[in-house]
């Protein structure tokens, strides 16, 4: 899986790994727009460019598995990689990708990942990583999952 | 606005009422779409997940006694074949020799593996990414770890055989 830096366009391998403890006492309102130490109980993954302690991207989910879903709770990217001035791009389809990943290799041809963003934004997320919408919910599954996973998760 | 679509989603339920009828309209909805799932789409699916299975494995392994190459053959196998013996056909093997294999009465002949790592090419394809090294990697992590698990039963018989007659100072 790699991210993009937009200024060069060189692609960067990068490896999405647990948050551990200590790392809670960086992942503040500042740099990560949402207080993420109180998802400490929580699945919480980080993104990192491979060989870099530089935390890049977050998701917190859940796992339910008698409904055949992982529910992303949290999700963000960075400060400085948001908006158009962004220094990597690709960060949030990596991140939404691991989830899914981890949903296909739990539910096989079940697998459903699902969130439910702000009205404003959910077209957004449909549009890109073509999601179905129920209600104000959002979700992508079979086949739909398939192709985001081929789509992100490649050397 | 789509600018900034991108900075950041809290989905966090904010009350077992919103979370539980989400849930149920997720699920009715989604009923739906799987009974639309064409047989190609849920072979595709498991063919991921069995992929994902075996990453999972070389990430993790796992020091105990069971079969993992074994299982991931058969779910390989299973899942793109509705009888063993086609796929035996396929590969130019006896059905015999593939059944000892599945069941652990045999260990895989070289031939065995790369005939196996072709015919996964051919399938993954048009699937996802798989390496050609999977099924090699899966093997021998299997034997690193029932090597390793079992020290108790081979070390005492093995350890008579082994003396070193130079000291290394510490």
């Amino acid at each position: 899986m790699k991210i993009l830096d937009t200024s060069t366009g060189k692609e960067y391998p990068i490896e999405i790994l647990p948050v551990e403890s200590e790392d809670f006492n960086l992942l503040g309102k500042g740099r990560y727009f949402f207080d993420w130490r109180i998802e400490r109980n929580q699945e919480v993954y980080k993104l990192q460019i491979s060989g870099s302690s530089d935390i890049l991207g977050l998701v917190s989910m859940e796992r339910i598995p008698n409904e055949w879903r992982i529910h992303i709770r949290l999700l963000t990217v960075s400060k400085e990689n948001k908006g158009n001035g962004k220094k990597y791009d690709k960060i949030t389809g990596n991140l939404i990708t691991h989830v899914a990943k981890i949903a296909v290799l739990q539910f096989g041809e079940l697998a459903c990942v699902s969130l439910k963003p702000k009205s404003q934004i959910a077209q957004h997320y449909i549009d890109k990583y073509n999601m179905n919408v129920t209600g104000m919910s959002l979700s992508i599954e079979v086949p739909e999952i398939l192709d985001l996973i081929n789509l992100y998760d490649h050397d | 606005m789509i600018e900034d679509s991108e900075y950041g989603v809290d989905s966090r339920y904010k009350s077992v009422k919103e979370r539980e009828s989400d849930a149920t309209a997720l699920m009715e909805a989604r009923l739906i779409r799987m009974k639309n799932l064409s047989k190609d789409q849920i072979i595709r699916s498991k063919l991921l997940q069995l992929k994902l299975k075996m990453e999972e494995y070389l990430k993790n392994p796992v020091y105990d006694n069971r079969n993992y190459f074994s299982e991931f053959l058969a779910l390989y196998v299973d899942t793109i074949y509705a009888k063993r013996s086609v796929f035996a056909k396929d590969i130019d093997i006896a059905p015999v020799s593939l059944s000892q294999v599945i069941n652990n009465h045999r260990e895989p002949k070289d031939d065995f593996i790369l005939r196996l790592i072709i015919h996964s090419e051919m399938v993954f394809k048009n699937v996802c990414e798989f390496h050609n090294k999977t099924w090699y990697q899966v093997y021998f992590q299997e034997k690193i770890c029932g090597t390793m698990s079992s020290q108790e039963k081979w070390r005492p018989e093995i350890e008579k055989h082994v003396r070193l007659s130079k000291s290394i100072k510490d």
